[in-house]
């Protein structure tokens, strides 16, 4: 056997060791921890959306059977350090994080009181009898209303609504915009959405007295983020400190930071020394999770004769809802619009500017994409824009505009650098059937039906390293990831991972990678993830980092114990190191028929005495801890084409076509990475076309439950073809791009130009509901 | 006191008429393969089968289910024996976070016993009470494709079915 | 979301279940498919609910003199697959299929659906559209009479519906059913069934507080070629109210279009 012989395992169509669990009911999600004298937690929530809180009355919830205790604002005050989303960033209010409201509440839905009690039926019995008596303090709905000064302020402290405000600049946009032949703008409107995943969060806190330990088990993508924020919260040492995610039933950036009700659980179970269990209801869940997308762009491209661009400006607006989040800050998904703005083109001149203002909303946090769904549905639609007022096509518009091969590096107008990577490959790879198509939407309109063509290229970064905060100025280090993989006595193999995996299948896609590159077999490996135990730093799952993080750590981590492996084996054969290979599980002498097992060296080396010389049995470890940093990141670059099909008379839209064409560099496993895209683009489609979170102009809430907070379903989500466009990776030590959050960013700004060529009418505003197509396409009859 | 027969298994259990039966499997039962995603009977992640029809069991109170029989995900098949239609969701990756699996599957099982599902759009209006916010269902639809008119489908097609 | 406490009473009569409704607050419990999430968000306290499923001989289908007797808690899926239903009203037949989803239909009841009385669920308006007489424990009652406003009926407290019966249509009727809905299964933002038989008949769904015949449109269609001016006057004679997943003016349009397209349908199909 030689090293050509190995089996392949790095993109392999491996089936998820994940999977037989799971299917058979067998997973454990933090709902399923059940453990003895636990209590339940219902709370009382705000029916306002701004008031003062004037009174709040729990003596008859308290005389309720079952309950044990209540707690409000002033009486946790105090018993924990106060925690903030602090960032380097100039202009910036970073709100406190309210644990329950005291004083004020800030949106419909913040806890004023929690009720403790012996099941979650009788605390909610007495939640209902909690009265609240509020001042209401003035409608702080409306970010437009909010960005000016003069209205009533959500945080007196901070002066202004405007908690964020950051510009760019690159050039003169304006000298380029004053001079160009053709300019084309828009303000574009993008409602926000809710992650909406289909298991709600929950926390169940279990402190220890007799240690003084407290153990919890969370719906968190940030395990390592909430340990380190609960240590400064608890005062509890991070030896004492186990913050684990069990199974997690999706993500997608909701469970992405701390929440109030997860410190809450671990402050009550300490004072009550009983393990304490809150779940959140739906109901609660789209009252309080964090939401996002919600952004008003003001933008505007110029261009020349040629459809070459010269200049582009933006302005944007985030509604941010009412606080900062911990640890991403309000500036996250707002300042990612304008940064990620320009997209994979040449954009020489550029001004932008980027406010998050606060409202009394739910507060926004990271969704899939982060800000850059929003990016590419502007760019793109002005592209378009552009294009037809040059009467180009769409796709040669792109092409004249789009970073060449030979263009990389190339750092873009608002300073991010784009590696090495196929932008103009995924462009023509999605296109293979453009005029195929256009000639069935040409057939279709010419019977009266309103088909459209979309396309949309966007370019993100992902794994990032330490030299890029995933929010602007934050000082918690997501860049780096450590692994630790070690072969115990039995010969097995054991990688202690910083990531949360929730959906996306990483104990499958680590493990391939640990077993191709130690020579085992994939079945050999258990990854432990999700658990700040067995590391001394981690962060966990998001923006797209994963797989080139903790891949990057597993393969540095791995060789590094192959080589451990290898001395110990050579010792053995008495061979030279050199000449010896592990795969499948076996260590070889290569070309000969001499091999031994992992666990018959793991047998010989930790257990049988006498088979190693002391001096070089104190020299063999078979275990590493290593840290893997991209320093920068790597570009992850998409592009996408749908083709709807919109009825001319109820407005409803179809999806009669939709590819994606991804660089995600070298695929680790491909059914995972197309569940992925699959995942994300129904995502997209769903802020497309459906998902809107709708506040009345007093701040309720009118899509509390999954009726009215449309998602889509098997039918609305068509068929797609995902073509994988696998552009080596230089400077990166798997070679793997993140592409996690791709199939999001893309769709709503392919949809929109798809829809927008049906209709013959600029798409500015999403989710184009088929009330705003009939809006937009009757405004001036009847 | 209700008596219910689960995956074969015989219970009986005093509980409170406003018991949900989604909170009586899992809390009385220990029955945890069976999720909540919303009580408010859209999302799907409940369904059970109870006498051979898949129902929300959020939407159901543990004393209607009185003298019924009812299938869970539990039911279906092991880790070490997977029945087809799980099998087919692993091959197809047919699930990512797993959260509503329990429900689809269940809801597969039925579709698969009442339905010919000679399309695609039959499949996707059948699974369309289910939600999913991981897959883009496109996997779900292939692995149920995968399954009809086998052998193994139709009143059979649980495996473990008593 | 748990639902308040209450008594439960699963009567094996009739009588025994008039007798327990009889209790303040009591309410039925059938397939529970609009009443649990009520509960489950606590919009409703009921002291009692009378579970009226365990009642023997409520769930036939039968012939009822060329048409069908139907006994309320006939469930949802049992409709649909009802070869019976699908013969002598294919329009109903159409129209079960759009009803939410295979669980939900499994579980519901058509005499659930229909007293609990959603504006926008398909079953009430097939009731109207249908001329149904609506059999309860104390009389008979047309369906066009059922409803006196959104989510309420004229039943007493202690009446329980349990059969619906659908009169014969003349052979040859022709049928058109149109709904338009966010989503696959989703209440719909308008639907309209039409026959046209002896008469025309059309109902409008999720326009006005309960479903309701459009006489004024009906008394324009005389043949196809009316056609667009009946959708016209169907538009008309509606009024829905808006909400957050259609505006009031969107559902009128909405109606006028799914009329014509019902109209189209029925009438190719008259024979």
């Amino acid at each position: 056997m030689n090293v050509d012989a190995r089996p392949k395992i790095i993109g392999a169509a491996v089936q998820r060791r994940e999977d037989p669990r799971l299917l058979t009911g067998q997973g454990r999600f933090v709902d399923d921890i059940n453990l003895p004298r636990m209590l339940h937690i219902a709370f009382c929530r705000s029916d306002h959306a701004h008031a003062r809180v004037l009174e709040v009355d729990v003596a008859a919830a308290a005389a309720m059977p079952g309950v044990v205790a209540i707690f409000t604002g002033a009486d946790v005050l105090g018993t924990f350090n106060p925690i903030r989303a602090t960032s380097r960033m100039a202009d910036y209010y970073a709100t406190e994080l309210p644990v329950l409201a005291h004083d004020k509440v800030r949106y419909v839905g913040e806890a004023v009181a929690a009720v403790v009690a012996e099941s979650r039926y009788l605390a909610e019995d007495a939640a209902e009898c909690i009265a609240v008596s509020y001042e209401p303090l003035g409608h702080a709905v409306d970010v437009q209303a909010n960005a000016e000064p003069g209205g009533p302020l959500l945080h007196e402290d901070a002066g202004t609504n405007v908690i964020v405000s950051r510009s760019f600049q690159r050039g003169d946009a304006d000298g380029a915009m004053a001079d160009a032949a053709v300019r084309v703008g828009a303000t574009f409107r993008m409602h926000r959405k809710t992650p909406a995943a289909m298991e709600n969060r929950g926390y169940v806190a279990d402190y220890d007295p007799g240690r003084r330990a407290l153990t919890l088990h969370s719906t968190t993508q940030v395990p390592g983020i909430v340990r380190d924020a609960l240590e400064e919260m608890l005062e509890i040492p991070g030896n004492r400190l186990h913050v684990m995610a069990p199974d997690m039933g999706g993500g997608f950036g909701g469970k992405a930071s701390l929440y109030p009700e997860e410190a809450l659980v671990c402050l009550l179970s300490r004072r009550l020394g009983r393990p304490v269990k809150w779940l959140s209801d739906r109901l609660e869940d789209l009252l309080t999770t964090t939401q996002a997308f919600d952004e008003i762009v003001e933008a505007e491209l110029a261009c020349d004769e040629g459809g070459h661009i010269l200049g582009l400006r933006a302005d944007c607006l985030g509604d941010v809802g009412a606080y900062s989040v911990y640890p991403w800050t309000a500036a996250m998904e707002p300042v990612q619009v304008v940064s990620f703005l320009p997209g994979p083109y040449r954009v020489s001149n550029y001004r932008a500017r980027a406010r998050a203002v606060a409202t009394s909303k739910a507060p926004t946090g990271a969704y899939r994409g982060v800000g850059r769904p929003i990016s590419a549905f502007v760019m793109e639609r002005l592209m378009d824009m552009a294009a037809a007022k040059l009467g180009l096509d769409p796709l040669e518009m792109r092409r004249r505009n789009m970073v060449r091969a030979d263009e990389f590096p190339y750092k873009s107008a608002s300073g991010i650098v784009w590696d090495k990577c196929g932008f103009m490959e995924c462009l023509e790879s999605v296109t293979a059937d453009y005029d195929a198509l256009r000639r069935q939407q040409a057939a279709a309109r010419a019977e009266g039906r309103w088909v459209g063509l979309g396309l949309a290229s966007y370019a993100e970064l992902t794994g990032l390293g330490s030299r890029i905060a995933v929010a602007p100025g934050m000082p918690v280090n997501t860049g780096t990831e450590t692994a630790t993989i070690r072969i115990d006595s039995t010969g097995a193999v054991t990688a202690h991972f910083g990531i949360a995996s929730h959906g996306q299948g990483l104990e499958t896609t680590l493990a391939q990678v640990i077993a191709e590159e130690l020579g085992v077999r994939v079945e050999d490996v258990e990854v432990i993830h999700g658990s700040t135990q067995g590391l001394a730093h981690g962060t966990g799952t998001f923006a797209s980092r994963s797989s080139v993080l903790a891949g990057g750590a597993a393969i540095i981590t791995a060789r590094a114990v192959r080589e451990q492996v290898l001395k110990a084996a050579a010792h053995m054969f008495e061979a030279d190191a050199g000449d010896l290979d592990a795969a499948g599980g076996e260590i070889f002498v290569t070309g000969t028929d001499r091999s031994m097992s992992f666990r018959q060296l793991a047998k010989a080396l930790y257990s049988e005495m006498g088979r190693f010389p002391k001096a070089l049995r104190e020299q063999i470890e078979l275990q590493a801890t290593r840290m893997y940093d991209p320093y920068f990141g790597t570009t992850s670059p998409a592009s996408h084409l749908a083709m709807v099909e919109v009825d001319p008379e109820t407005y409803g839209v179809t999806i009669l076509h939709y590819g994606v064409a991804d660089d995600c560099g070298r695929v680790i496993n491909p059914l995972i990475v197309d569940g992925q895209v699959h995942g994300g683009v129904a995502q997209g489609i769903g802020a497309a076309l459906m998902e809107e979170v709708v506040h009345d102009g007093a701040g309720q809430i009118l899509t509390a439950s999954l009726m009215d907070y449309v998602l889509p379903t098997a039918v609305e989500i068509p068929s797609m073809s995902v073509h994988h466009v696998e552009e080596f990776l230089p400077d990166n030590v798997g070679g793997f791009r993140g592409m996690g959050e791709g199939g999001t960013i893309g769709a709503p700004a392919a949809l929109a130009n798809a829809v927008s060529d049906a209709v013959g009418e600029d798409i500015n505003v999403l989710p184009m509901t088929p009330e705003r197509l009939y809006c937009l396409l009757n405004r001036d009859e009847e | 006191m209700i008596a219910v027969v689960v995956n074969g298994v015989s219970y009986e259990r005093a509980v409170e008429p406003r018991m949900l039966l989604a909170d009586f499997l899992r809390y009385e039962l220990g029955l945890t393969g069976t999720h909540v995603g919303c009580e408010q009977g859209v999302c799907g992640a409940c369904t059970v089968i109870m006498n051979g029809d898949s129902v929300r069991a959020c939407l159901c109170f543990a004393v209607q289910a009185d003298g019924a029989e009812i299938e869970t995900v539990e039911g279906l098949g092991t880790v070490d024996d997977l029945n087809p239609l799980q099998q087919a969701f692993q091959e197809h990756h047919a699930l990512q976070c797993g959260f509503c699996t329990p429900g689809m599957l269940m809801t597969g099982v039925d579709l698969l016993r009442k339905y010919p599902l000679a399309t695609d759009r039959e499949i996707r209006e059948g699974l369309s009470g289910n939600l999913c916010r991981c897959t883009g269902y496109e996997h779900i639809v292939r692995a149920i494709r995968s399954v009809v008119g086998r052998s193994v489908v139709g009143r059979s097609v649980a495996g473990h079915e008593r | 979301m748990k639902p308040p406490a209450f008594e439960y009473l699963a009567p094996r009569t009739l009588e025994q279940a008039v007798a327990a409704l009889g209790a303040e607050d009591a309410k039925i419990l059938a397939g529970g498919q609009s009443l649990v999430p009520m509960l489950n968000f606590r919009l409703l306290a009921p002291s009692l609910l009378v579970d009226i499923t365990r009642i023997p001989g409520l769930d036939n289908v039968d012939d009822w003199d060329g048409g069908l007797r139907i006994g309320a808690l006939t469930r949802h899926h049992a409709l649909e697959t009802s070869p019976l239903v699908r013969d002598r009203f294919p329009v109903l037949h159409a129209a079960m299929a759009e009803v939410a989803h295979l669980a939900i239909r499994n579980r519901g009841t058509i005499g659930g659906s229909l007293c609990h009385g959603d504006p926008a669920a398909e079953l009430p308006g097939m009731a109207v559209l249908l001329d149904a007489q609506l059999q309860t424990t104390q009389r008979t009652i047309p369906a066009a009479e059922f409803y006196d406003g959104t989510l309420s009926t004229v039943l007493g407290a202690d009446e329980i519906l349990t059969d619906i019966m659908l009169p014969a249509l003349p052979p040859g009727t022709g049928w058109g059913f149109e709904e338009f809905a966010r989503r696959s299964g989703d209440f719909a933002l308008a639907a309209v069934g039409v026959l046209i038989g002896g008469e025309v008949r059309i109902v409008a769904i999720g326009a006005n507080e309960k479903p309701i015949r459009l006489l004024n449109a009906e008394a324009l269609f005389n043949d196809a070629s009316d056609i667009d001016a009946v959708a016209e006057a169907a538009g008309k004679e509606v009024s829905p109210e808006g909400d957050l997943h259609g505006s009031a003016e969107y559902r009128r349009h909405l109606v006028k279009v799914l009329t014509r397209r019902a109209l189209r349908a029925a009438w190719e199909r008259t024979s």
